[in-house]
């Protein structure tokens, strides 16, 4: 039996600490290298603004300034105004919430779901695989952004659609992921034994082999944002993603690419978080799997 | 109207553009040249849905039926901007016998495509007898019948003296005339297919990419100046402007900002061309729609909203505002409306009704200008605590939300609305009478008076008694509460200075009679 699953309170108490141990070392490789150091450095800053929108934003995002339209830099308007004078600083702030929010609620849906279904479809029947495989195959042979124009042009736009759109199609990537994963555990002698000694499904997919295959899932997860996050952004920049007067970076970009010949401001102010952003979740992303994939650190 | 200019700007910007191009071997212009002489390619902005004249929505529908079929008259403008109309290539002579009798003779020896025979006096009279049954019937309101007096003569004749009706009827889209043997065919309608044509071009139909004319083996008419013309689909404006600026194509109809930066600033080797101001646009409400149906409501949105601040922001100020549906210049205009742009009383009115919390839905086309003014509305009305929830929509779906068979027409509560019009009163006001509702008629009210003052518009040939009319047709309609007046939005078009091009007041490219310069 092993130490952590010992009753011995001293020993738990040992446990936790080399537990404890092992994060802080792990965190401190993260923040050791460029890539992970760059990455979580733009993270925060992008929840930082996205969260604290309503303190940052020097003006309401909506409130129109018409005379005031189209002003380039100033002290007053640090990224400009559009075309109904508002300012657009304030409107990157917020359209941060809508990517957020999007991100933060599609990814963690499809992680539940795709846990869910991946340990079902990988410990389940071998007929209960199938068919979820086969489902996971059809959802992911659309791409996403059609279905997205698709069901738009049906049921007109709106935020929460796109986020439908975000969940159902990021489920099978991740229900994939474990599926796999928790192939390769199934015939483990401790879930063998696990087995024989009567505990339940529930109790085996929750304490042995949900821990097992969850670290991957969020390596993928942090390099699913920017995915999410573009595809929000390229919906709004089409005008089928958040309502007007709603900002989304994909929005500000796509009045910008209307003013391109008046003033390049909009373009910039509504591309440089999405490049940020993008870049951060990727940057963390790398950085993670280096350090939590153990079969990569040895290949090197 | 032609403006140009050559300033220091541009003239560095065009030699670096020339220079850059050069050096990266790009033989933009050259190739242009070249292409040109035998084919003309300029923009669409919308593609087609129905081509039939009784049951289109107009716009590059039009411009494909004027290229492709037969009319009598065709509108012409003046030096001085006058409007008056000139016989057709397919007519040998068309004259007033007396006020309510018009003689025309065809010219012998056009036929109709797919063997269908000769264009005859009979076509004449089928399709205008047709379009009276149709859709766009109100711009033949004043015909009676039409007599055919031989093979290609015949004799319009109106029910009453009506002036205008060469005008408004016979150089109008539903002027156009089809071949009566192809249409019992296809069984007296046609969608995207022409049953027959008999013009210069045939049409060709490329969906979502582009409209084609390409030669009409059989014409035996003047040739006209391009062999080909490709109206490329571009349905998003700035991209127009860039395949302009670019020579990917020869013309094309650019945006109210475009125009102030245009006139500012042309790009190279353009010309602008003001077609006309015969737009009329405004903020519809459904009277039947539960939350609209009180009037005290609809008042208060037209005391809540303000059109100037709409014709600033969405329009760069280069708009007129409107007052009404009868454009600048024409019998009836209106110079001022009976509501004003004032919170307090529309505070007052909500409060009256014991309205508040109302959220409503504003439908909107999905174009920059049209979103923009639809967000500037928005924040007006939240002004007076009313929520509103744009939605944007691609012309499809926006433009048949308002018909009884194709949309959900009880359900709509606001929209921006523009309309084209001619250059007669009478064509403006006829998508507003009782029988248009659930056609045309989107905000729904029927009102006797102004059906009653419709027909007297069209019998009345005295412009006082006319002016008379429409002004108070107009009131009606402000009346109701379903309408705020926005503006009269300008039809403008960029074209290439080595093209001379020939538009309608209301913004539809007459293809056929493009010329070199």
């Amino acid at each position: 039996m092993s130490a952590a699953r010992s009753e011995n309170p001293a020993g738990a108490a040992l446990a936790a600490d080399t537990f404890r141990a092992e994060g802080w070392y792990k965190l401190r490789r993260l923040l050791g290298s460029w890539q992970g150091l760059t990455g979580m450095v733009l993270v925060t800053l992008f929840l930082v603004s996205a969260i604290f929108a309503p303190l940052l934003a020097p003006y309401d995002p909506n409130t129109l300034d018409i005379p005031a339209r189209l002003s380039g830099p100033t002290w007053q308007h640090i990224a400009g105004t559009d075309q109904l004078g508002r300012d657009t600083f304030s409107r990157v702030l917020y359209g941060g919430r809508v990517a957020l929010y999007v991100a933060t609620i599609g990814i963690t849906v499809s992680m539940i779901f795709g846990l869910l279904f991946g340990m079902l479809a990988g410990y389940g029947p071998p007929w209960l695989d199938n068919i979820l495989l086969l489902l996971f195959d059809v959802i992911r042979s659309f791409p996403t952004i059609i279905i997205g124009l698709a069901a738009v042009a049906l049921l007109g736009p709106s935020l929460n659609l796109i986020l439908a759109i975000v969940i159902v199609t990021t489920i099978p990537a991740y229900a994939r992921l474990v599926r796999t994963s928790t192939m390769a555990l199934r015939n483990t002698e401790f879930v063998i034994a696990e087995r024989s000694l009567g505990v339940t499904l529930g109790g085996i997919l929750w304490r042995h082999i949900l821990p097992n295959v969850i670290g991957p899932m969020f390596i993928l997860a942090a390099m699913d944002v920017p995915v999410v996050v573009t595809v929000e952004a390229g919906l709004s920049f089409l005008g089928l993603g958040v309502l007007p007067p709603t900002a989304s970076w994909g929005s500000i970009l796509n009045e910008g690419y209307l003013l391109i010949r008046q003033t390049p401001w909009p373009i910039v102010a509504g591309g440089i978080p999405l490049v940020l952003t993008t870049l951060g979740f990727t940057f963390l992303g790398e950085a993670l799997r280096d350090i939590f994939d153990p079969r990569l650190g040895k290949g090197r | 109207m032609l403006e140009d200019k050559l300033n220091r700007r541009v003239f560095l910007g065009s030699s670096a553009m020339v220079g850059g191009a050069a050096l990266f071997g790009l033989p933009l212009f050259a190739k242009d040249a070249n292409a040109q002489a035998a084919k003309l390619t300029v923009r669409s902005d919308q593609d087609i849905s129905i081509l039939d004249p009784g049951y289109m929505i107009g716009g590059t529908e039009i411009e494909m039926q004027n290229a492709v079929l037969p009319v009598l008259l065709n509108l012409h403008v003046g030096e001085d901007g006058v409007y008056g109309w000139e016989p057709s290539v397919y007519v040998e002579k068309f004259e007033e016998r007396d006020p309510t009798h018009y003689d025309f003779t065809l010219k012998p020896g056009f036929m109709w495509t797919n063997g269908y025979g000769e264009f005859t006096a009979e076509d004449v009279k089928y399709s205008y007898e047709r379009i009276k049954t149709t859709d766009w019937s109100g711009n033949f309101e004043p015909l009676d019948h039409v007599e055919v007096t031989g093979k290609y003569s015949g004799t319009l004749v109106l029910s009453q003296p009506y002036a205008p009706f060469t005008l408004t009827g016979l150089t109008s889209g539903p002027g156009a005339i089809l071949c009566k043997a192809a249409m019992q065919k296809v069984g007296e309608k046609f969608t995207t297919e022409f049953p027959a044509t008999c013009g210069p071009y045939v049409f060709q139909w490329t969906p979502k990419q582009k409209l084609s004319l390409r030669p009409n083996p059989e014409w035996t008419g003047p040739k006209p100046a391009f062999a080909e013309v490709d109206g490329l689909l571009i349905t998003e404006p700035s991209a127009a402007e860039l395949a302009f600026e670019a020579g990917e194509v020869a013309a094309t109809i650019i945006t109210a900002a475009t125009y102030a930066r245009y006139k500012e600033n042309p790009p190279e080797n353009s010309a602008l061309r003001v077609a006309g101001a015969l737009q009329y646009m405004w903020l519809g409400m459904n009277t039947e729609h539960p939350k609209l149906s009180d009037i005290r409501v609809r008042k208060a949105i037209q005391h809540a909203v303000d059109a100037e601040q709409i014709i600033q922001g969405a329009y760069s100020g280069t708009t007129e505002k409107s007052n009404g549906i009868i454009c600048p210049g024409l019998i009836g205009h209106r110079k001022a409306t009976k509501y004003s742009y004032d919170l307090e009383k529309a505070k007052m009115m909500l409060a009256e009704a014991g309205v508040s919390g109302l959220e409503l839905e504003l439908k909107t086309l999905n174009e920059q200008e049209r979103v923009l003014s639809a967000q500037i509305i928005q924040s007006q009305l939240a002004q007076v605590g009313i929520t509103v929830k744009v939605i944007p929509l691609d012309s499809g779906p926006f433009w048949e939300m308002g018909d009884e068979q194709k949309g959900d027409p009880k359900n709509l509560q606001m929209y921006l609305m523009r309309f084209g019009t001619n250059p007669d009163p009478q064509e403006a006001t006829q998508w507003f009478t009782s029988d248009q509702v659930g056609v045309w008629n989107w905000e729904r009210w029927k009102n006797d008076e102004y059906d009653a003052l419709y027909k007297q518009g069209i019998a009345e040939s005295d412009p006082e008694k006319r002016e008379a009319i429409y002004l108070r047709m107009q009131e009606i309609m402000e009346d109701t509460g379903a309408y705020v007046w926005i503006n009269h939005e300008p039809e403008v078009f960029v074209h290439r200075k080595d093209i001379k091009i020939d538009v309608l007041p209301s913004g539809e490219m007459r293809l056929r009679a493009f010329t070199k310069a």
